[in-house]
């Protein structure tokens, strides 16, 4: 324990300390406040010259960091535990050298090559709770003299300060530096969302949807009109995550947009994509991808798939995977030598699903990972919603239920040639004076979709029960719309409520007992009587309550 | 909707037309209740009737049920195609009394 200072240094010793440690707060330079520190220690302590010597956190040698006086020494390197300096931090005290002639570890090298000439040293250690970070040094009192029992305290003091801010100072830039990271970070993955395609139109007969388990996401899809009325498209998913699998995604995105003008088809747009990511190697990378182009006209998509999983053909219920031979694109030029094949698929009325490996493993509730099985059952469930929410739908059911592992991506490509009739969609105030109109429309719009008389009556006392339940059960009389959307896929109409009304217990709006004769409750049987399916699904984002009624066409 | 009552010898003839639906059938509901009170049987003409629904059912339901409690008569008359279709799919075709016309439904 050092005894303490004389009273009468102590107050501006105090401000010594105050000031630096201001210095190193304010300033995000380590160096130039060292050097400050350093000069303003000197010029407190009447020395003619003075060093300040940091460990280099690689090699261990003592570097020069600070400087003040006749002679610039900066950068200058030391083997650990040579001279006073050395001595100094070894001990971890402060070592006080009346005359440097009469020292033995005095080495006089720097005197020889400046012609300097060093009297008297002291020298103090810089460590915070056992960590040696360097020295300082001063070297000739000012006016002749050795340095005191004082000075060395009061330079203990002030070193130990400076080496408390110049901690300080370190983890401030650390914290910067993590920092920075992290927005570039934040800054890569709003660059690689602004980089996949926006929302499709409504009519749109491609949609896709990415979700990034992470900040940045390995995974991309495009969707591509061209100008003779078909559409190209490509999933992907790039290998490793992070930035540099995100780096590789936008390169092979960027890359495909380009190529898919230029070349005849997709089986060439891959096969130019594997030669293009070869020219740059990046070792132990690469990316799974399958592109095709659909022509609405006619129904039908080829399709190229190099290592991904394969797409699903979902028509009439039951699901065809689409297999592809080919390895995955960026390991050699050789593999595609011979091109890439490509498949043609009828959709013929159905709809054909492109995703990434984020789907079959994704393990919602944490229980096994979906698989192929799984995925298709998903698809299925959520198979009668309109594809924007469908995907949605999908998405936001393994998110939720946080099961998603990896970076989710799907794709959906439709084929609306049968539903010749448009869908229909439209928004209502939630009121019973809207019913007589709503019955109206929905009555029309099932007329054209090739409902026949009898069940036009029928599906128009369905939907008004539908609404009735909204108006009543969901918004109690409040205010409020309702959205209906009747759609024709293949031989079935289905019908979707949507309400914007907080969810409503499914459980309290069952069917009534049919053995009690009661008013009330009869709406949902009414329902239930005339269509074939009566389900409340979960609802996308934004959407109260969902409720989907489907009845296979009778066009009698 | 539009309801005309007409006082038979026998009994209360209720001729309800037009669209019944969430709109109306609280004022069907309100004609219905006040005539039971009457205690006078009932007879609803239900021929012009173009659209019911659960709500409009659920009117004649409860004048059904206090008629029973009041021991008075209460009918359906002349049902057009969209009531009988909504009374079969609620199954309800075999609870009310349902004469083929309004004389039918007087006489007997």
């Amino acid at each position: 324990m050092p005894s303490p200072l004389p009273e009468t240094d102590s107050a501006s010793h105090l401000d010594l300390i105050v000031e630096m440690t201001g210095d190193f707060a304010h300033s995000h330079d380590v160096e130039a406040t060292l050097r400050l520190g350093l000069e303003r220690i000197a010029q407190r302590m009447g020395a003619e010259a003075a060093s300040l010597f940091l460990i280099d956190e690689d090699s261990g040698e003592l570097v020069c960091r600070a400087n003040m006086g006749p002679v610039d020494v900066i950068g200058l390197r030391l083997t650990p535990g040579t001279g006073i300096v050395g001595r100094t931090i070894d001990l971890g005290v402060p070592q006080l050298v009346r005359d440097t002639r009469r020292d033995p570890d005095f080495t006089g090298a720097v005197d020889a090559a400046t012609g300097f000439e060093t009297l008297s040293i002291l020298c103090a250690p810089m460590a915070v709770r056992g960590t040696k970070l360097g020295a300082i040094e001063l070297f000739n009192k000012k006016g002749g003299g050795a340095f005191s029992q004082t000075d060395s305290r009061l330079l203990q003091a002030l070193a130990a300060s400076s080496a408390l801010a110049l901690i300080n100072a370190r983890l401030v830039a650390d914290m910067a530096e993590e920092q920075g990271l992290k927005r570039e970070l934040e800054l890569a993955s709003e660059i690689q969302r602004a980089m996949l395609p926006g929302p499709q139109s409504e009519d749109s007969p491609i949609h896709g949807i990415n979700l990034p388990a992470r900040g940045v996401s390995g995974d991309f899809f495009e969707i591509i009109p061209l100008a003779d009325g078909r559409t190209a498209f490509a999933i992907g998913d790039v290998a490793g995550k992070g930035m540099k699998a995100s780096l590789l995604m936008a390169k092979t995105a960027s890359l495909f947009r380009c190529l898919v003008k230029r070349e005849a088809g997709p089986g060439a747009v891959l096969t130019a994509i594997n030669s293009e990511l070869l020219e740059t190697r990046m070792p132990g990378m690469f990316v799974t991808m399958a592109a095709g182009l659909f022509d609405p006209a006619s129904g039908r998509v080829v399709l190229a798939i190099a290592g991904h999983e394969p797409p699903l053909l979902l028509k009439d219920g039951t699901f065809t995977p689409i297999e592809g031979e080919m390895p995955p694109l960026g390991i050699a030029v050789e593999l595609f030598a011979d091109g890439c094949p490509e498949s043609v698929v009828d959709l013929d009325g159905g709809s054909l699903y492109l995703f990434t490996d984020g789907l079959t493993e994704a393990r919602p509730r944490h229980d096994a990972m979906l698989e192929n099985e799984g995925a298709r059952a998903l698809i299925q469930s959520f198979s009668a919603l309109p594809a924007t929410e469908r995907l949605e739908a999908l998405v936001r059911s393994l998110d939720d239920s946080g099961g998603l592992l990896d970076d989710i991506t799907l794709v959906v490509i439709e084929d609306r040639r049968s539903g010749a009739a448009a869908a229909f969609e439209r928004r209502y105030p939630a009121r019973p004076e809207e019913l007589a109109a709503i019955r109206a429309a929905v009555g029309g719009a099932a007329r054209a979709m090739g409902c026949g008389e009898s069940m036009v009556g029928d599906v128009v006392l369905a939907v008004d029960e539908a609404c009735q339940n909204i108006i009543r059960h969901a918004y109690h009389g409040g205010e409020g719309d309702i959205v209906l959307r009747l759609d024709r896929e293949d031989d079935r109409l289905v019908i979707r409520l949507m309400d914007f009304a907080p969810a409503v217990d499914v459980a309290k709006i069952h069917p009534r007992s049919l053995d009690e004769v009661r008013p009330g409750g009869l709406g949902t049987h009414l329902m239930r009587s005339i269509m074939d399916h009566v389900d409340f699904l979960p609802p996308p984002a934004g959407i109260g309550n969902l409720l989907q009624m489907v009845r296979r066409i009778d066009p009698t | 909707m539009k309801l005309e009552t007409r006082t038979a010898d026998t009994a209360t003839v209720v001729i309800l037309s037009g669209e019944v639906d969430l709109r109306h059938s609280p004022s069907l509901r309100k004609a219905l209740m006040e005539l039971m009170l009457e205690k006078r049987p009932v007879v609803v003409d239900l021929s012009k009737v173009e659209y019911i629904d659960s709500s409009g059912i659920a009117g004649l339901v409860e004048a059904y049920q206090m008629a029973r409690k009041n021991g008075t008569r209460f009918a359906l008359a002349a049902i057009s195609d969209p009531v009988r279709r909504v009374l079969q799919l609620a199954r309800l075709d075999r609870v009310f009394t349902i004469a083929d016309t309004v004389e039918a439904a007087l006489g007997g």
